[in-house]
């Protein structure tokens, strides 16, 4: 009889566990699926970066458009204070400056190739491509949520120790880079159109 | 009768000749590379190509991959593996796409001349607009993982000329970088690049870099790693290997087969003995002639040594058969040397006729099969008229199957004449399909290389992982000296540049990028304000104040310096890992070849027509547009077309030798119509297995036409003494000949090394044709055969 009584609970507890263990990614792969039913959209960005220059700290900003497509492009222009586009198509990371252009395949750079990854896997709500590069922590609700996004290779982790996502539902509103050197680089975003 | 024998000079001779023989054997240099299979006057656009092959850096370049375990356990092995090879010794230089471990050296020698190298200096870049901009593009990357880099060298570097270099140096292609090294992007595998110090024709050199390169991976091997390696250089010794081992089987079957063909025919251990004598002197004869006329002999030529078994061998077994013919005891020698040797001295003669047309050869490759088959075949042929002669008197002592196998051989004789039609028949119809079918001469350079299909798919495996495409387009320069060459290279960049900025061409290698000519250095250094000058424009360049203009006083330091210094020359990258991408791009003169720049190009999305890259380039001087796989196929081509000369002037003095002897031209006619016979039926029958022909075949052809000349004039030499019918003997000598030929050819289909197979295919069928077609088309189709012993 109490052997029943235990087998019991112990069928309860086995029923029960995958349950609680996916309680948080659960609200994760909600907003994924939000994330990965919109396929493209365009944004302004306000960024500021903190430097610490020896004894010196400055303050630098810039502002932009960004503009995405699913399912692998990814577009930042900086219009102030000087112009400069970076593009991301597939594999190809194109950055151009003034009349000067050049291209390099993202997995060649792979501090840069993280950076992108966070916010593209972010954008498309790709679960595999995130997971692969990174250790994810969702915290909040699907109404205002952040996701903290910690690079898996402990190499990078000594370029950039976090990429933290914020948004509100399927838009992103901010991602915070924080360099392992102690930089960090703010990017506010106001969503402009929602095809 | 061997102590008498000793008495005889030609004994001791030839003793002493063998041993002269074996210690220059034994002392001369092998190899196994392709560059004997390389014309020796070539165009200028093969000249430059060869160069390449023969002895620039792409030879030296070994291609690495680790494989097994996971990504941080390859990463891992990587690091240790590029550590322990760069403190080996035997490498110029290792690539791992490790950027921490590049070598402070090379880092501060750029930093030193920053100002000299970097394309973004001239005056406007040091105005106060100038100033600005190179400050803002500089500042904008504070905040990003590229700040790291930058932030160190800020203060005196603060327009980024360091960056600009590394962008102009590293490739844009390349691997991908996990766990901070090179990887696969279709696999899991790690990826090196290493440079042997060893050149790449240096075999020896090169085995021993690959066994540091194993010795150095061995802790990683047994921590369950495994290792990928391959190229030129790899491949060499691969080859080398593989041609040795090669020639060891097939030589050790070859003896085999012969011997027992030999102990089947003499029932003899002696004439076996002796019928191998001639054999081994032609093999050793043919080596050491070609050691010392080429100072090195090809391990295809040894190969192809083995194949001479076959054919030297059919002298000692003419002599053992022929010489036991005549009833009385010692005269076998005698009447062997005054009714037999003048046929086989005359298909001597035919045959060296054949052959020396390919000694004449432009190709080292063939100029040796040439000199190795001529003095191999003169050398079997003395030893058999002047040693086998003493040795054994009476030929063969044994008698073995032989005596069925010259009945037999007689009956075949006699029956044989009877298929003439059919063999006529089939000798039409074959010719008939030749003009028809469309040419099977399609063999390719590649073809005559033993790299296995397996080892090559490796290579374009590990060259796809690396972005290292083998074959793509040069433009090559040539200038009397390094300034003109350097002035030359950057005129043609000039050309490049704007391809490379509508995004025809991704990109190209150019030496300038770290040695610019003299005058553009000058011009840089001028370029530079002086410090005061710099100091005031600074102040207002930086009035934003994000970089205060007091603290670039390091900035103002490091220009002063490089106005004065002088400027780069080669020689401060000797000994950096920099070097080795210096040689590949900028060949010195040497050996009457002038100063070379190569600028290799890389493709961008779509190939961009050589058309349109010699118009880019029309007008520079000693400039040119070099496609490496077009010319590599030109190079072949004129292989082939020279060789098929070659061969056709061999057949015709073999003709010319044929019509000398035979004095009337309805012999000749007799003699080389089973001859051209044999040759179309074989060229019909690869043909219609479609077997893409090739350099090897030819010379098969001609081996076909030497050999078989012997059996032509056996049979034209039966039908002229009408009145003692041919003997059975003589038939059997034919016979075993034959089938240790056929025999010996046929062992090299079976090899893995393609140009060996091709000479069997070619030569094993094509002899046995000349037989039978001889037989058949005997004149007097009752007369051979008839008088059974």
């Amino acid at each position: 009889m109490r052997l029943e009584l235990r087998r019991r609970a112990l069928c309860l507890l086995l029923v029960l566990a995958p349950l609680a263990a996916s309680a948080a990614p659960a609200d994760l792969g909600g907003l994924l699926t939000l994330l990965a039913g919109v396929k493209s959209g365009e944004a302004t960005f306000t960024e500021t970066r903190q430097v610490t220059l020896q004894d010196m700290t400055r303050t630098l900003e810039s502002s932009g458009r960004l503009s995405f497509a699913a399912p692998d492009t990814f577009v930042r222009e900086t219009l102030k204070p000087r112009r400069e586009r970076l593009a991301v198509a597939g594999n190809t990371l194109t950055m151009s400056q003034g009349s000067r252009s050049r291209s390099v395949p993202l997995d060649t750079v792979p501090e840069a190739q993280v950076l992108v990854e966070a916010v593209r896997g972010t954008l498309t709500g790709n679960r595999e491509l995130l997971d692969r590069h990174f250790t994810l922590q969702f915290s909040g609700s699907l109404d205002q949520w952040t996701l903290e996004l910690v690079p898996r290779e402990p190499r990078l982790r000594e370029q950039v120790a976090r990429v933290t996502v914020s948004g509100v539902r399927a838009a992103l509103t901010e991602v915070q880079v924080q360099l392992a050197g102690g930089d960090r680089s703010t990017m506010k975003i106001v969503e402009s159109r929602v095809p | 009768m061997r102590i008498q024998a000793l008495r005889r000079p030609a004994v001791w001779v030839w003793l002493a000749a063998m041993l002269i023989g074996a210690w220059l054997a034994a002392r001369a240099t092998y190899v196994a590379d392709l560059s004997a299979f390389l014309p020796s006057s070539p165009s200028a656009e093969q000249r430059v190509l060869l160069e390449q092959l023969r002895h620039g850096v792409t030879a030296r370049v070994m291609l690495v991959g680790v494989r097994g375990g996971d990504a941080a356990l390859r990463g891992e092995a990587s690091r240790g593996l590029a550590t322990a090879l760069r403190a080996s010794g035997a490498f110029d230089s290792v690539s791992n796409g490790d950027h921490l471990d590049s070598p402070k050296a090379v880092g501060e020698l750029l930093m030193a001349h920053r100002y000299l190298l970097s394309p973004a200096v001239d005056a406007q870049r040091f105005s106060v607009d100038g100033l600005r901009d190179g400050i803002a593009d500089t500042t904008s990357m504070l905040g990003t993982p590229a700040g790291a880099w930058i932030k160190p060298l800020l203060w005196r570097d603060p327009t980024g000329e360091m960056a600009r270099l590394a962008e102009t140096l590293l490739p844009s292609g390349g691997p991908r970088v996990e766990a901070g090294v090179w990887v696969s992007r279709s696999q899991p595998r790690a990826l090196l690049v290493a440079i042997t110090r060893a050149g790449g024709s240096d075999l020896d050199g090169q085995a021993q870099a690959i066994d540091a390169l194993r010795h150095a991976f061995a802790p990683w091997a047994a921590r369950g790693l495994s290792l990928d390696l391959s190229g030129a250089g790899v491949l060499g010794v691969q080859s080398r290997t593989l041609i040795k081992a090669e020639v060891e089987r097939l030589a050790l079957w070859d003896g085999a087969i012969v011997l027992a063909l030999l102990l089947l025919a003499f029932g003899s251990l002696k004439a076996l003995g002796v019928a191998l004598l001639p054999v081994a002197s032609g093999v050793l004869a043919g080596t050491v002639a070609v050691s010392l006329g080429f100072g090195q002999v090809h391990g295809m030529t040894l190969g192809f040594g083995t194949t001479l078994i076959g054919e030297a061998v059919d002298y000692a077994i003419y002599y053992l058969v022929q010489a036991r013919a005549t009833p009385a005891t010692g005269s076998g020698a005698l009447h062997w040397r005054r009714h037999n040797w003048p046929t086989v001295r005359w298909g001597l003669l035919t045959s060296l006729a054949g052959f020396s047309a390919l000694v004449f050869s432009g190709f080292g490759g063939l100029a040796q099969l040439g000199v190795f088959s001529v003095a191999g075949l003169l050398a079997a042929a003395l030893t058999t008229r002047y040693l086998l002669t003493d040795l054994a008197p009476d030929g063969a002592p044994g008698l073995g199957l032989r005596m069925r196998l010259g009945q037999a051989t007689a009956r075949a004789a006699a029956a044989l004449p009877q298929l003439r039609w059919f063999w006529g028949g089939l000798g039409a119809a074959a010719l008939a399909l030749l003009l028809v079918l469309p040419s099977a001469w399609r063999g390719q350079l590649t073809h005559l290389s033993p790299v296995s299909a397996q080892a090559l798919t490796l290579d374009a495996s590990l060259r796809a992982d690396l972005g290292a495409a083998e074959l793509g387009t040069l433009v090559a320069i040539e200038a009397p000296d390094e300034a003109t060459a350097l002035q030359r290279a950057e005129q043609a960049s000039a050309r490049l540049d704007p391809l490379v900025a509508a995004g025809l061409l991704a990109g190209y290698e150019s030496p300038t990028r770290l040695l610019p000519s003299a005058a553009t250095q000058a011009a840089r250094q001028a370029a530079l304000p002086d410090a005061d000058t710099l100091r005031a424009r600074l102040k207002q360049a930086t009035a934003d104040g994000l970089l205060p203009a007091d603290r670039l006083e390091p900035f103002i330091a490091d220009v002063q310096a490089q106005r004065q210094a002088k400027p780069v020359t080669r020689a401060d990258y000797d000994g950096t890992p920099l070097a080795t991408a210096l040689q590949a791009q900028l060949l010195p003169a040497a050996g009457g070849r002038p100063w070379t720049v190569l600028l290799s190009l890389r493709a961008g999305t779509q190939a961009l027509p050589a058309a349109r890259l010699r118009d880019a380039m029309q007008g520079l001087p000693d400039t040119r547009v070099v496609e490496i796989q077009p010319e590599l196929d030109a190079l072949y081509a004129r292989y082939l077309r020279e060789a098929f000369w070659q061969s056709a002037l061999g057949a015709l003095a073999v003709l010319l030798i044929l019509y000398a002897g035979l004095r009337s031209l309805r012999r000749l006619w007799r003699v080389a119509l089973p001859l051209a016979a044999s040759v179309v039926l074989v060229l019909a029958g690869l043909t219609l297995a479609g077997v893409a022909l090739g350099v090897l075949h030819l010379v098969g052809l001609l081996l076909v036409v030497a050999v078989g000349s012997n059996y032509a004039l056996f049979f034209d030499q039966l039908a002229q003494q009408e009145a003692q019918a041919a003997d059975a003997e003589t038939l059997a000598s034919l016979l075993l000949a034959n089938l240790t030929i056929v025999a010996s050819f046929a062992l090299l289909c079976t090899s893995s090394v393609p140009l060996l197979v091709a000479l069997g295919e070619v030569v094993a069928p094509g002899t046995l044709l000349c037989l039978l077609l001889s037989a058949s088309w005997a004149r007097r189709p009752g007369g051979v055969g008839q008088s059974a012993p």
